[in-house]
């Protein structure tokens, strides 16, 4: 599904948090390519994120998918998950289920499906314990095993490896690169953690003050002059 | 002082002497009780849900009109009842005035604010919490009502407990509307308040002894279901 944000604006009671204007007023997201989106705490990327989701409504602009406004049939082909996801008061298996049994799969494909998650995750030793009662990152691997069992056309991801160990991390990026690469998966991450935007994207968003400073490839990045940028980067040097 | 013991003494009395009375007036407690709280459950329960996920113009005026409305005194919503059942009210035709209909009604109209205040105070926060995952799931409108009430199931069960503790222990609404008739209208509270009006302490301490240990079965139940989810959820 491609995806378009054209002069975003979100406003909270006259606090203007997101305002894409200017060279970088048009967002396009093509569909089978992982975008990363990243850019200082306040800077408006969860908002974007989450309007991107139908999340929350925008208070000015144009959101297209497939050229097209948003329809209940593209909010089910699309989902969201956070580094602070709202797991459901069931077992494990069961949430990661819960969007397969909304949509009247049959119970051996369920079966098939969920375990294979369970697995890749790495959470089939605690499937049956309650999802209210996790740590934080069982809590994410969860959510985003939830997130992918229906195999969703776009993944929105608002920092998804924050409470994660390197080893899971790496668990994570690889199921996301394989959904990417086999089933034209389109990921739309935000992450604090430079290196990780560069092994996953082939594009990037630089958002600053509700503002989009930058889009383009990680090489461009690197070479840009934009003293906000650089600045950002050399942090995330070490 | 020995009036207090002696009364003791003669409840236990009272209560195990299983007078058809009492059985009669404690059934009929439970009844009026019961029923009203299932109906301020079916009224409280979707519409606490509708306006604590939801955001609207005048939520807030919708919030505290709703927790002033869990706190109105028992009498006043009687009276506020009798008005419109009285003969002469708009429903005087269907004559429900000292009737147990009349008593259900007005419980209701006493317990239905309590439950939709606890239910919308909660889902408010995790509620719409709950509608957004479900949305990002592909979950429709119905799919999302059974997911609020599947994880709202612990607040459900609160109110509904608090709701029916509030109908069965209180005195104003069933007494202005029901009028304490015997073998009619006449409930537990309405029969200690009379009761305790003649001196007649033992029978009324009697009868406060079985409503306290109403009070506590119900509370122990919503005590099993709510540990035993938590329980559940450890393990
Ligand atoms: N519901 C809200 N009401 C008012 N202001 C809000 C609301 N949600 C977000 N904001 C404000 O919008 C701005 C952008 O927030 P946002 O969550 O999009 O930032 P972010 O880029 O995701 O930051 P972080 O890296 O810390 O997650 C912040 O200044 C925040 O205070
Ligand atoms: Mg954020």
């Amino acid at each position: 599904m491609k995806i378009e944000a054209k002069e975003i604006v979100k406003t909270y009671q006259d606090k203007s948090v997101l305002t894409l204007k200017g060279t970088h007023h048009h967002l396009v997201f093509e569909p089978g390519k992982i975008y990363g989106i990243i850019g200082p705490n306040g800077s408006g990327k969860t908002t974007l994120l989450k309007i991107m989701a139908g999340l929350i409504p925008m208070s000015s602009g144009n959101m297209l998918y497939n050229n097209q406004s948003l329809t209940h049939q593209t909010m089910t082909e699309m989902t969201y998950s956070s580094h602070s996801p709202t797991l459901f008061s069931r077992s494990i298996y069961e949430n990661i289920a819960y969007p397969l049994r909304i949509r009247k799969v049959d119970k051996q494909m369920i079966d098939d499906t969920v375990n294979g998650l369970l697995a890749e995750f790495e959470l089939n030793k605690i499937q049956t314990q309650n999802a209210k009662h996790l740590s934080g990152g069982e809590s994410q691997k969860t959510a985003l095993a939830r997130a992918l069992s229906f195999s969703p056309k776009v993944l929105f991801l608002d920092e998804p490896t924050a409470n994660i160990d390197p080893k899971s991390i790496r668990i994570i990026e690889s199921a996301l690169k394989k959904r990417n690469h086999h089933d034209n998966l389109t990921v739309i991450i935000i992450t604090h953690n430079l290196s990780q935007a560069f092994r996953l994207c082939s594009h990037l968003i630089f958002m600053d003050q509700g503002q989009c400073l930058f889009s383009g490839t990680p090489e461009e990045i690197m070479a840009t002059s934009d003293p906000i940028i650089n600045d950002f980067i050399s942090y995330n040097r070490f | 002082m020995d009036y207090i013991l002696n009364g003791f003494v003669e409840a236990f009395r009272l209560i195990f002497s299983f007078d058809p009375e009492i059985i009669q007036i404690v059934l009929l407690s439970l009844y009026v009780s019961f029923s009203s709280t299932l109906y301020a459950t079916l009224i409280g329960v979707p519409v606490g849900i509708l306006l604590g996920i939801n955001t609207f113009k005048g939520k807030r005026i919708v919030s505290r009109l709703l927790y002033t409305f869990m706190s109105f005194p028992p009498v006043i919503i009687g009276l506020f009842t009798a008005l419109f059942l009285a003969r002469s009210g708009p429903f005087g035709q269907f004559q429900l005035m000292y009737t147990p209909q009349a008593m259900i009604i007005a419980q209701t109209i006493l317990v239905t604010p309590v439950i939709t205040g606890i239910i919308f105070n909660q889902a408010g926060t995790s509620g719409h919490e709950v509608v957004q995952t479900g949305k990002t799931l592909g979950a429709q409108k119905w799919n999302i009502l059974i997911l609020l009430i599947l994880e709202l199931k612990s607040v459900i069960m609160i109110a509904l407990v608090t709701g029916f503790g509030r109908a069965i222990s209180e005195v104003g609404a069933v007494m202005i509307v029901g009028g304490n008739i015997r073998g009619f209208t006449r409930v537990m509270t309405t029969f200690i308040a009379m009761n305790n009006n003649m001196g007649q302490y033992s029978v009324s301490i009697a009868m406060g002894l079985i409503l306290l240990t109403i009070s506590f079965i119900t509370n122990s139940i919503l005590y099993h279901f709510v540990m035993g989810d938590q329980n559940e959820n450890r393990g």
